[in-house]
């Protein structure tokens, strides 16, 4: 796991990334239990970085700095970790949510952690036509310029959805683990090259 | 109910006193006490009231509510297929759409109402019409996200993508129909509208392949193109008025018309006087631009069948029309006379012809005497005034419609894969392509500069002061002014990036600029 982490300052392994492009994790959805129902208000009273209003989100919102995280952390037990910039990171901070959690005397366990959701983002540095794209992948692809600059593409193995802008800046989200986003780019990749505007 | 009877004999037969108003025993004559009087309250065998439906009126609804919901819906149906101009058969198309969706329920509320715009968009697109999400959901009264949604829902649910029934978003079909339901262009005559609509399917498309209206919204884009054509042809209208009749945002639709005029200006540039042409002159030039462009994607075509295709032919083609109405040259006057000789130039003249320059009173001059040639009447008396900048503002344009030809493939509605085909002198990349290249451009500046820095800090006894030495001659070189903005000024970007470097990030990797995600997994990672 943790060379995944570094893996942008070594050389691409072309066998994994045969566009030369490996696309940049921007964020990471983790949820866990941790199996003993929580009283928020008292979460909310004793720790410095939390923050809990029930009128708007039954969730005390705590944050903490290393790794720059957010936490959703609900009365039942159940946590949501977001904003990680790699699966170790997503981890680590939920331990130390888990943690910060025992401190305040909640008998917390760290059960079933699990990556819900893999974004990352990537440029192609050319432009795309993207109205040649949804004609002609049109089961797949949804334009409409009127509600949202980009095409989304729904790609059905593995099961991903790409947001595909005119710039060439793609957003790939939907995975579970990072593989399946680099899979997803590739897949991608020469169908964007197909309607790629040349340069003159 | 038990019955009223005399309390004294027991005898029911009771008579009404005139005099008093009492009630009496027609028997013993004893008056009936009030108390005997019963309320006809409750109970099975009470007398029947009148019906009256609280929350209508006039004189009621006999329809049982599930009836009532249809009929409501029926009716708003209607209305809002009035308001959104619907025609009869689209609007009972429409109440299809909502049967086979609600199973014959139909609904009530303002859910309901959203269908009922989302269908509309839906059957519009499917018979090749355009109607605007922002102007549906204007009538329907609510935000264009939600509209859109449904209209989302809708297709997925009726699989109509899979069916082909739902044709991706086509801005020339919406540009069409804009022209049409314009209501500055109403009082045209139809064969107006007709080269109004040519025009502007020429300069859509020609916008398309432009990429002004790829990833973006489409009616401003429209909203830009109907004031451009307006002014083209002396229509007097205002941006606001028509980007409000579209719905449209004007800051856009007034940021995507200079796009369109500056697109312009760029495919200007293949004509001998097109460095002159600027924001300020591009309309009064636009005839001529449009008609290079339209000559030109027409000898495009020649050229894919011959498989020969010279540019300044084009040129020549284009100037051709200027030159046979045999300008005299006491008006012109020797000097400016080289401009419109092109036709005698060789082949290598042509990057002279380039540096060509020419003067807005020559162009009026080739006005002037085009307008006398062709019998219009011009506002200029005396042709010797006709440099003057104000008789230059007096110039018009009655010329449109002979510039205009209309015989380009691009006036018709084409595919996409024809419109990319078509040159018409410009194939610009996207803006915000353009921009990202420009950024990308900043970074890997600062990344140098900021290598320099390190450099100079690390080993300043040999390569820092050369470095130095040759960062303080470039100063130096500099205007003052520039030195002080840009010379030696460090800001956050300039920090973070030494930060990246001095932590092995890959300089391709900060060329990206994903700076929160690297300083993550690089400089605050514990890990």
């Amino acid at each position: 796991m943790a060379d995944h982490a570094m893996e942008g300052s070594e050389p691409i392994d072309l066998s994994r990334h045969p566009s030369g492009i490996v696309p940049t994790l921007q964020n990471i959805v983790a949820t866990v239990n941790l199996d003993c129902p929580l009283d928020l208000k008292a979460i909310a009273l004793q720790a410095r970085n939390a923050e809990y209003n029930p009128k708007r989100f039954a969730a005390v919102i705590m944050r903490i700095r290393e790794p720059k995280t957010t936490a959703l952390i609900f009365a039942s037990g159940k946590m949501v970790c977001t904003g990680a910039k790699s699966e170790t990171q997503s981890k680590l901070a939920a331990r130390k949510y888990a943690r910060i959690i025992q401190k305040l005397n909640f008998p917390a366990k760290f059960k079933d952690f699990k990556i819900q959701n893999i974004v990352g983002s990537c440029d192609v540095k050319f432009p795309i036509r993207l109205e040649g794209l949804a004609y002609s992948h049109g089961a797949f692809s949804s334009y409409e310029p009127e509600l949202f600059p980009g095409l989304i593409y729904r790609m059905k193995q593995p099961k991903i959805v790409l947001l595909i802008f005119v710039s060439g800046k793609i957003v790939i989200t939907g995975a579970k683990v990072r593989e399946e986003t680099y899979t997803a780019f590739e897949n991608i990749y020469p169908v964007l090259t197909e309607f790629r505007k040349i340069q003159q | 109910m038990g019955r009223t009877c005399c309390k004294s004999c027991g005898s029911e037969s009771l008579t009404r006193d005139e005099v008093s108003g009492s009630l009496l025993c027609a028997n013993c004559g004893s008056i009936i006490e009030l108390e005997t009087f019963e309320a006809h309250i409750g109970g099975i065998n009470d007398p029947t009231g009148t019906y009256v439906l609280v929350g209508t009126s006039g004189t009621g609804s006999i329809l049982p509510p599930k009836e009532k919901k249809i009929f409501e819906a029926h009716k708003l149906i209607e209305d809002l297929s009035f308001k959104l101009g619907l025609s009869r058969f689209t609007s009972d198309e429409v109440s299809d759409m909502i049967v086979r969706i609600t199973e014959g329920e139909y609904g009530m509320g303002a859910w309901f109402s959203v269908l009922v715009g989302a269908c509309a968009c839906i059957v519009m697109r499917r018979d090749k019409k355009s109607l605007s999400v922002a102007q549906a959901a204007a009538v329907v009264g609510c935000d264009d996200r939600e509209l859109g949604r449904m209209i989302t829902r809708v297709v997925d649910f009726l699989e109509l993508k899979k069916n082909g029934e739902f044709p991706i978003y086509n801005i020339v079909t919406v540009f069409d129909q804009a022209v049409r339901d314009f209501s500055g262009f109403r009082r045209l005559s139809k064969d107006k509208i007709m080269m109004l609509n040519k025009q502007g399917m020429f300069l859509i498309q020609c916008a398309v392949k432009w990429f002004i209206t790829t990833g973006r919204r489409p009616m401003p884009v429209v909203v830009a193109l109907l004031v451009f054509l307006a002014e083209l042809n002396e229509i007097d209208i205002k941006i606001e008025d028509v980007a409000g009749e579209f719905h449209a945002t004007v800051s856009t639709s007034k940021r995507r018309y200079k796009e369109l005029l500056e697109a312009l200006i760029d495919a200007s540039r293949a004509l001998p006087w097109g460095k002159d042409v600027t924001l300020k002159n591009i309309k009064k030039n636009a005839p001529f631009v449009i008609q290079y462009m339209e000559m030109k994607s027409m000898l495009k075509v020649k050229g894919q069948n011959s498989e020969t295709f010279d540019l300044d032919d084009v040129i020549k083609e284009c100037l051709r029309t200027i030159s046979d109405y045999q300008l005299d040259e006491r008006v012109v006057g020797v000097s400016n006379s080289q401009y419109f000789e092109i036709e005698h130039r060789s082949e290598s003249d042509w990057p002279s012809v380039n540096d060509m320059n020419i003067s807005h009173e020559c162009l009026s001059l080739i006005y002037t005497k085009f307008l006398e040639e062709k019998g219009y009447n011009t506002p200029s008396k005396d042709k010797r005034n006709v440099s003057g900048t104000k008789k230059m503002m007096g110039v018009d344009l009655h010329t449109c419609s002979e510039w205009w030809k209309g015989i380009s493939d691009l006036s018709k509605k084409l595919m996409l894969e024809e419109i990319l085909e078509k040159d018409v002198g410009l194939d610009p990349m996207p803006p915000s392509f353009t921009r990202g290249l420009l950024a990308n451009e900043r970074r890997r500046e600062r990344i140098n500069a900021a290598k320099k820095r390190i450099s100079r800090i690390m080993s300043p006894d040999s390569v820092g002061i050369e470095l130095v030495s040759k960062f303080h001659t470039e100063n130096e070189a500099r205007p003052k002014k520039r030195r002080r903005n840009k010379g030696e000024v460090v800001d956050w970007e300039d920090f973070i990036i030494e930060a990246l470097l001095l932590h092995q990030v890959k300089e391709e990797e900060i060329e990206k600029g994903h700076y929160n995600t690297l300083l993550d997994l690089y400089v605050f990672s514990s890990v």
